[in-house]
């Protein structure tokens, strides 16, 4: 069997490998046409693609999965179409330093349930800007919607000149044969995106990984924030295709002298605080204990199944779930990341209470990735930037939107966000284009005079210290 | 500087802390702290352990070192059960006790 999954590796890779040798040979124009042809095309089917995801998977709304499938194509399309990709892409008359770009080889993109056509298609326009042939491993329940995504995307691409096996998919739901693949010699590089196991899976491998996890948003409304303002701006989020994006709001963090009008304000706004029994009933479904994780039954999911599965009754039109909790971790479970539209609510006594319980929050499974505070002042929007780890802080805007980049600031767009070593991932940034070449520095010979004007022989006597070093370097001749 | 409660009934002993505590501070405290120990405990000897509960309350502390950060471990330590707890510690300070990974260890709130 294992010989057999090898072979079949092997065959893809190969594959790949033509394909990855023929798309050197693209110059710019020519590869830019081949990402506008499938920009199109992908953007074209938009609305059957999202549908499909919807009725695949039956995770998330249809309406916003068609809006992450635009973020996926032409606000990525928009970012990147000006980029220099291809041969020379910076030249430097003052430092002598040339940038050249080089494709890093064929790529292996594994895909979200949560996301299956616009993480697909984003991972594609990147792949092939930077000319990487790119090798799809859907989630085995959403295989079909993100098989025809690519399909679309591989067709485009072929009529536009790219090489055959450009854009290769690989059958889902064999977790073996997934890691035969990732572990291959011939990848270059894995792009993981999808839960904590994926991406050590991936950082496991032994061939280099841009994995990027889950996250545990905490938002803080700090007194100083515009109340009314916030919370329709958390709910917009939040609710966002049923609250699938990794860096949708997972609690909310107040004071206790604006709680009740917090309170007040997610009401009027129809949302519905949980009773603690309604609470115990919703952590029931909607976390797994043993592994204090999301129940993948709940993902995606709207209030009303949710409140149908749990067993509770809720006003009709309910937006979110609220649940008000007095802690963090094992004790309360839905502390966790959820995606879903149910929101852990805190209080705490002051505004070092509320912090501190956002640091407790950040560092409870999502060290790295993002986090949202609202507020009009600067400086405690910088002091909250600074005792929180994640690579994106959004101000007054709603996370889900905000960390994906492209909207509500000037992020680039992106369907995977690094979470920095906290998160075990490499970088913090949005993942794009420039994570995926290799780039050659062609340095041409600038003496360091400063360098060079320094008496050798000073260096080699024992009497002269760093002073005297020090000097001899700064002098001016 | 250093101000220190013992309630007999609860069994704790309350070490309020003030400013910075660097490395200098530290050690000073250290045989501050062993002595107030040795004093409220039925049993002196050094190596067993305090039948009383101990909290440090770093309500007015804006910096520590990691030098401190050695005392509150030894104090955990020493603490039968365990009974061992900082409080009002500055966000700055509780960020740094959770990158150390000891949080939790030291009960911080």
């Amino acid at each position: 069997m294992a010989g057999n999954l090898m072979e079949r590796a092997n065959d893809i890779l190969e594959r790949a490998i033509l394909a990855a040798a023929e798309f050197q040979e693209c110059n710019q124009e020519q590869t830019d046409k081949i990402v506008e042809a499938v920009y199109r095309a992908a953007l074209n089917a938009r609305i059957k693609l999202a549908k499909m995801a919807v009725e695949e998977t039956g995770i998330g709304i249809w309406e916003d999965k068609v809006w992450k499938n635009v973020i996926g194509t032409q606000l990525v399309y928009e970012n990147i179409k000006d980029e220099k990709t291809v041969g020379v892409i910076s030249r430097d008359q003052v430092t002598g330093i040339s940038e050249i770009a080089q494709p890093l080889g064929p790529i292996f993109a594994v895909t979200p349930v949560t996301n299956p056509t616009s993480t697909a298609i984003y991972k594609i326009l990147i792949c092939l800007k930077t000319r990487n042939p790119v090798i799809i491993s859907a989630h085995r329940n959403a295989a079909r919607s993100t098989g025809e995504a690519a399909r679309i995307c591989y067709e485009a691409a072929l009529a536009a000149g790219a090489p055959e096996d450009c854009i290769q998919m690989i059958p889902a739901g064999s977790r073996d044969f997934t890691q035969t693949v990732m572990g291959h010699p011939g990848v270059a590089l894995i792009l993981a995106t999808g839960g904590t196991g994926l991406v050590k899976a991936a950082y496991s491998s032994g061939n280099p990984a841009i994995g990027v996890g889950p996250g545990n948003v905490p938002v803080f409304i700090d007194e100083s924030a515009d109340i009314p303002y916030a919370i329709s701006s958390i709910i917009k989020s939040k609710t966002f295709d049923n609250g699938t994006v990794c860096a949708s709001e997972q609690s909310v963090i107040v004071e206790e002298k604006i709680a009740d009008q917090v309170r007040k304000e997610f009401e009027r706004q129809y949302c519905y605080f949980l009773s603690h029994e309604e609470a115990k009933k919703v952590e029931k479904i909607a976390i797994v204990k043993d592994s204090m994780s999301m129940s993948p039954f709940i993902v995606g999911q709207s209030v009303a199944t949710i409140a149908e599965k749990a067993g509770i009754t809720v006003p009709e039109g309910t937006k979110i779930l609220l649940a008000e909790l007095s802690g963090v971790g094992k004790e309360h479970l839905l502390s966790v990341e959820i995606l879903a539209p149910i929101l852990a609510f805190y209080t705490a006594k002051d505004y070092h209470s509320a912090i501190k319980l956002c640091i407790d929050l950040n560092y409870l499974g999502g060290i790295g990735h993002s986090a949202g505070i609202y507020a009009n002042d600067e400086h405690r929007v910088m002091e909250f930037s600074q005792l929180i780890n994640a690579g994106r802080i959004v101000v007054n805007t709603p996370t889900s939107q905000g960390a994906v980049g492209g909207t509500y600031n000037m992020l680039p767009p992106s369907l995977t966000l690094g979470c920095g070593t906290g998160g075990k991932n490499i970088t913090t940034e949005n993942i794009t284009v420039k994570h995926l070449i290799n780039i050659q520095r062609v340095c041409s010979r600038k003496m360091n005079d400063r360098f060079f004007s320094v008496d050798r022989a000073k260096y080699m006597d024992e009497n002269c210290d760093e002073t005297v070093l020090r000097y001899e370097y700064h002098k001016n001749h | 500087m250093f101000d220190f409660d013992f309630d007999p009934d609860e069994k704790m002993l309350t070490c309020t802390f003030k400013g910075r505590i660097d490395t200098i501070i530290s050690s000073q405290l250290s045989a501050e702290l062993e002595s107030k120990y040795i004093s409220h405990s039925e049993n002196k000897d050094k190596e067993s352990p305090l039948e009383f509960g101990i909290v440090f309350d770093l309500k007015e502390v804006n910096f520590i070192s990691s030098s401190f950060i050695r005392l509150c471990v030894a104090a955990k330590k020493r603490v039968k059960d365990g009974r061992f707890s900082i409080r009002n510690s500055d966000p700055f300070i509780k960020k740094t006790l959770k990158i150390a990974g000891l949080d939790e260890i030291l009960n911080v709130t």
